[in-house]
């Protein structure tokens, strides 16, 4: 068989349209697709963005709450330091007073000897910016 | 004295005739097209030398022909006849491809499949010559100007034509700086030659990732028969594009393909015996195979001015011949004819789109001619 006969018999007419339609139409999404993706791949490349930028965050975070350690520190002895020197000051004192006493005395940690022992009630207000040591 | 005379009646010398001397011929030919003019080297030159072992005549019996069971040829023939040489040549295609022309200008991929379009022309053709569905589509085939997409479809379908399909399609590949010139020059004018394409843009390596994912989804879905080609060559460009395998896409690119390519060529040579290669059929192909390639080129270019009547930037329509995916050599071909017009008219880069594209939409016509007809 030859000729329009053989080609119809093949069925080579639908064939050759249905093939060819479907390449034409594969290219064509192929192509629209593609067309696409630099917007996808922005997108993705945003996110990739702020998810390092948050993680260089969290890395740098932890840096700066570091805070340096504070010397070491003994509130008995700070008290066996100063006790002395209230003592020389009176019952009631100024910090001022004590302060100025104990840096000319060149003690270690003044200030924070004297606001430790504020705090933990050996240094104790007793108005009109006196205090007075209690034991 | 016996002895000695039945030793020379088994000689190649006593038991050749005319055909084969004709393929001796052709195969030598084929050699001096890869030497002497560098066309197609890689391809012709394994070929050639193919055709003159397959050429020579042989006792039969002894287990020394291509056809023959249990003879070496016969089973380094094997990576053909299932299709395994193809699939491994993509692979490497896939490494090498750099898809960021046609991923700066998709619209260059429509040109790539315009081409396809001289593979169902000729498929109507090869019926209207009497040639059986089946071996019709693998002659249809060679219009994609893509070999080894050639001989993987006719593998699957008409594996007694491989030798003849697989020739013509290489010699006309080879052909190309001859036959598509004159098809460009005859279908545009001296004004659309000139016609220059704007720059490209970058494309990022986002994008390149992103494209051989797309590309196997919507290719392999739409057919699915296609995945033993387009499957190793989206493979090959993910190892390429990825960066984090350079090693494994370095060997793909250069030892895989390089030997798939040798045994490829040598045994599609050698499976050229005259008497299996000589006959009308092969005729008929090598004639539906001139028409198919002109075609497939024809039709690119026409695409090309057709889309031209509905866009606003024109493209230069020279790169519709392009659209057929012998790569790199009809490229280079309109990017020569785009100079002869204008010398500062650069279309290669463009043209390798249009290249890339042809070699998936080729391969989808395979995946789809092999789906109409198993």
């Amino acid at each position: 068989m030859y000729g329009l006969e053989a080609i119809s018999a093949q069925n080579g007419w639908a064939m050759a349209v249905a093939g060819a339609m479907i390449v034409m139409a594969g290219l064509t999404v192929l192509a629209l697709v593609i067309s696409q993706l630099h917007k996808i791949a922005a997108f993705l490349e945003k996110g990739a963005e702020k998810r390092s930028e948050k993680k260089q965050a969290v890395k740098i975070a932890p840096q700066e709450a570091v805070v340096p350690k504070p010397p070491a520190f003994d509130i008995d002895e700070a008290q066996a330091r100063l006790k002395p020197l209230v003592a020389e000051l009176g019952e009631s004192f100024e910090l001022t007073n004590l302060y100025e006493l104990a840096y000319s005395g060149e003690l270690p940690h003044v200030h924070l000897s004297i606001r430790s022992l504020r705090e933990s009630g050996v240094i104790v207000p007793v108005g009109d910016g006196r205090f007075v040591w209690r034991d | 004295m016996d002895l000695l005379i039945q030793f020379l009646t088994n000689t190649g010398y006593y038991l050749m005739d005319f055909r084969n001397v004709i393929m001796l011929l052709v195969g030598s030919l084929f050699l001096y097209l890869a030497i002497a003019k560098e066309y197609e080297p890689l391809l012709l030159l394994p070929i050639g030398f193919g055709v003159l072992v397959g050429n020579i005549p042989f006792f039969k019996g002894f287990g020394l022909g291509i056809y023959e069971p249990n003879s070496v040829l016969h089973y380094l023939y094997f990576g053909v006849t299932t299709g395994v040489y193809p699939s491994i040549v993509f692979l490497g295609l896939g490494a090498m491809t750099d898809f960021s022309s046609l991923l700066a200008m998709p619209r260059l991929m429509l040109l790539g499949a315009a081409a396809q379009m001289g593979i169902y022309f000729t498929l109507i053709s090869a019926l209207a010559l009497g040639f059986l569905p089946k071996e019709a589509a693998s002659i249809a085939i060679i219009g994609g100007a893509d070999g080894p997409t050639s001989i993987f479809l006719t593998a699957k379908l008409a594996p007694h034509l491989i030798g003849p399909v697989a020739i013509a399609a290489y010699s006309y590949m080879a052909l190309i700086p001859i036959i598509q010139p004159p098809i460009m020059r005859l279908l545009t004018t001296q004004k659309e030659r000139r016609i220059q394409m704007p720059d490209m843009r970058d494309v990022s390596r986002t994008e390149k990732l992103l494209f051989p994912a797309a590309g196997l989804i919507l290719c392999c879905f739409l057919a699915p028969a296609s995945i033993p080609l387009l499957g190793t060559f989206f493979f090959g460009n993910l190892m390429k594009e990825s960066g984090v395998v350079d090693r494994l896409a370095q060997t793909a690119r250069t030892a895989i393909i390089d030997t798939a390519t040798i045994f490829l060529g040598f045994t599609v040579g050698a499976s050229t015996q005259a008497d299996v290669f000589l006959t009308p059929k092969s005729v008929g192909i090598f004639f539906l195979g001139a028409i198919a390639f002109s075609i497939a080129t024809a039709s690119g270019v026409l695409f090309g001015k057709i889309m031209n009547l509905f866009m606003k930037q024109k493209i230069n329509p020279l790169l519709g011949a392009a659209g057929v995916s012998a790569v790199p050599g009809s490229a280079r071909e309109v990017h020569q004819v785009g100079l002869k017009a204008d010398p500062t008219n650069y279309l290669l880069m463009h043209a390798m789109a249009c290249n890339s594209s042809g070699v998936i939409g080729s391969a989808i016509c395979a995946g789809i001619l092999w789906s109409f007809l198993v």
